[in-house]
């Protein structure tokens, strides 16, 4: 399945004829589609930079209202959007990387010819594909070894993927024995087969891995909800939950007891504001960075539908 | 066939456990800890749901354990929330074929009959950057559209109508739900389709126009056939997770008003066992939903065999 190079695909387009007015509506609805998927974070966009009030009532559509940064230098300045958001670059890192540990070590064995006990091995990484313990056990085993509430919570069922090992192994599965041999035969041990040989040559597959495990840890927001209590140790999509979801935002609380019913209403209306500037800041990495390696998602979705 | 390796690597010179094979062992020890302890006790935790289990226990006191029976199964399904979390379910999930599985196949077949590359590339790249928009900044984004004053009924009120609270509302709610998963959701999922009409060969569609097909036809006839085989094995594979909604989304959106039609399996487990702490019933219900879960995957695996040739296993 290789994609077509742009002369193929140009000279497709070119002899395949049709009305002018189909390519109107053609061009139109795709338009339209485009829109709607870029449109309502551009309306965010707006909205946080537009006057509190205007932004509230929401009576604006396609340019700012007024210029307001309070909302920005709001977020910028709290210090658990930052603590958040350092956990959520902490666990994608560590994740990724435990990922690829696990699965590069458990598709290596599998991979050399005439392993003893490959048929067991088999059924043991298939079988949590179709049986699933729910949510409720996992829930409880948490809660009996200990982990509750620390990091290793989210870190450890994070690491392993039944998944990601099968596609791994059958990429290992295409490299060519003769490099194992060749390795072997000059003294290297299978580690160093492994870390010298396989991993180097692997790395479009573990490219694919490292990004649909970063963009996975990058929106999780439930198991961390039920695993973590803690704000010191939640990531980012908790964070945004609380003021996106639950409306709780107390970002100045020592002033609310003393401020005056109507200062306490303006309050209200410019908390309001501040979500639509959390779902900027919050939202900006990702955007900027997804159409660089959207190339690898492609890749991704392509190995996910081919069938052992 | 697991007696003798066969020859060709360096270790089957030794018939018994040598170093190299014991470096290739030691290799699976990281992964199989990890899902023997995740993936393999959580199974066998599912015995709570024929226990009354107590808080704190360990999935391995089995002395001491209260057996049941069925108890907590019967229970549910005599409930009230048995007709209505199933009708539920079922509900969101064949809106979600209808509108969620479709739009993906629409959008590019659509797309691929746009001749200007560089357009086409630009409308690509948009529709996958709901994607990477995360679920709760989403969630977030729709429960501020819809409120009272916001984007939906400013827009609604042009049209002459009373602005409503949506998101209260239990008829608005399946739409809301739908709506947001297909957003989300079509661009990306129309990766798929996209690589396979690029992998159809060009010289059908030369062939088809010398033949005089217009481009109707040639959608019709070259276009749709080609990926037809894939949308049998994606509409399958649904088909086994029709009791599967997306819970941390509905989490989200939900709320006590809208119960009636937003309340599903995923969500009525959260709340009655994680935060109501009835943990041995809501094991049940989620086997419950399992074991109907792997009948259909099994059954549908079963046709897409049968059909097309091509299934899980």
């Amino acid at each position: 399945m290789t994609k077509d190079s742009p002369a193929v695909t140009n000279k497709k387009n070119r002899i395949r004829e049709g009305s002018r007015a189909a390519d109107a509506v053609i061009y139109l609805i795709a338009a339209l589609a485009a829109f709607l998927c870029l449109y309502p974070l551009y309306y965010v966009f707006v909205l946080s930079l537009s006057e509190p009030m205007v932004a509230a009532t929401m009576r604006v559509y396609w340019w700012p209202k007024g210029f307001y940064t309070g909302g920005y230098s709001r977020i910028l300045t709290d210090s658990r959007l930052w603590i958040s958001y350092r956990n959520t670059i902490f666990y994608a890192i560590v994740q990724a990387l435990g990922m690829l540990f696990t699965c590069c070590t458990f598709a290596y064995p599998l991979s050399v010819k005439g392993l003893k006990g490959r048929k067991f091995v088999n059924i043991f990484l298939l079988t949590p594909m179709y049986i699933s313990g729910g949510t409720i056990p996992r829930f409880l085993l948490i809660l009996q070894t200990g982990l509750y509430n620390t990091m290793w919570a989210l870190i450890l069922p994070g690491i392993y993927s039944v998944w990601y090992i099968i596609l791994v192994r059958s990429y290992f599965g295409t490299i060519p024995e003769s490099l194992r041999e060749a390795a072997r035969i000059d003294g290297a041990s299978h580690y160093q087969t492994l870390w010298n040989v396989y991993i180097p040559t692997s790395k479009p597959i573990l490219a694919v891995i490292a990004l649909y495990t970063i963009v996975g840890v990058w929106n999780s927001w439930f198991r961390p909800a039920l695993y973590l209590t803690s704000q010191n140790l939640q990531p980012l999509q908790l964070y945004l939950r609380r003021i996106l979801v639950e409306n709780s935002i107390n970002l100045s609380e020592e002033m609310a007891s003393d401020e005056l019913v109507a200062a306490a209403m303006a309050q209200r209306v410019s908390n309001n504001q501040l979500k639509y500037t959390v779902i900027i800041v919050s939202s900006l990495p990702m955007l900027i960075a997804y159409p660089f390696f959207q190339q690898y998602f492609v890749k991704g979705v392509m190995l996910g539908s081919l069938k052992e | 066939m697991m007696a003798f390796r066969k020859s060709g690597s360096l270790t089957t010179k030794h018939r018994g456990f040598t170093r190299e094979d014991w470096e290739l062992y030691s290799l699976f020890i990281p992964a199989a800890v990890l899902i023997i302890i995740f993936s393999y006790v959580p199974m066998w935790g599912i015995i709570i749901a024929f226990q009354d289990y107590i808080a704190g226990n360990s999935f391995f006191q089995l002395s001491s354990a209260k057996w049941v029976g069925f108890k907590h199964f019967r229970n549910f399904v005599n409930s009230m929330y048995f007709s209505r979390t199933l009708i539920n379910t079922i509900r969101l999930s064949v809106m979600h074929l209808l509108f969620g599985f479709t739009t993906p196949i629409f959008f590019a077949l659509l797309l691929n009959e746009v001749r200007t590359l560089r357009y086409k590339k630009f409308v690509q790249t948009a529709s996958y950057l709901p994607y990477f928009i995360s679920t709760v900044v989403a969630a977030g984004m729709v429960l501020s559209f819809l409120e009272v004053n916001g984007l939906i009924n400013n827009l609604l009120g042009l049209l002459g109508l009373q602005p409503r609270e949506y998101i209260a509302s239990p008829s608005a709610y399946p739409w809301i739900y739908t709506a947001t998963n297909v957003w989300k959701g079509f661009g990306f999922n129309s990766i798929l389709y996209f690589s396979t009409i690029s992998g159809i060969d060009p010289n059908l569609y030369e062939s088809a126009r010398i033949d005089g097909a217009n481009r109707w036809q040639q959608i019709l006839h070259i276009t749709v056939p080609s990926i037809l085989y894939i949308i049998a094995v994606q509409l399958v594979m649904q088909m086994g997770h029709i009791l599967n909604t997306n819970t941390d989304l509905a989490l989200l959106l939900y709320r006590s008003a809208t119960y009636s039609t937003s309340d599903v399996i995923g969500t009525y487990v959260y709340r009655v066992g994680i935060h109501g702490g009835k943990y041995s019933y809501t094991a049940a219900v989620g086997l419950f939903q399992s074991v109907i879960a792997f009948t259909l995957t099994f059954i549908t695996n079963k046709i897409s065999n049968k059909l097309t040739g091509y299934g899980l296993w």
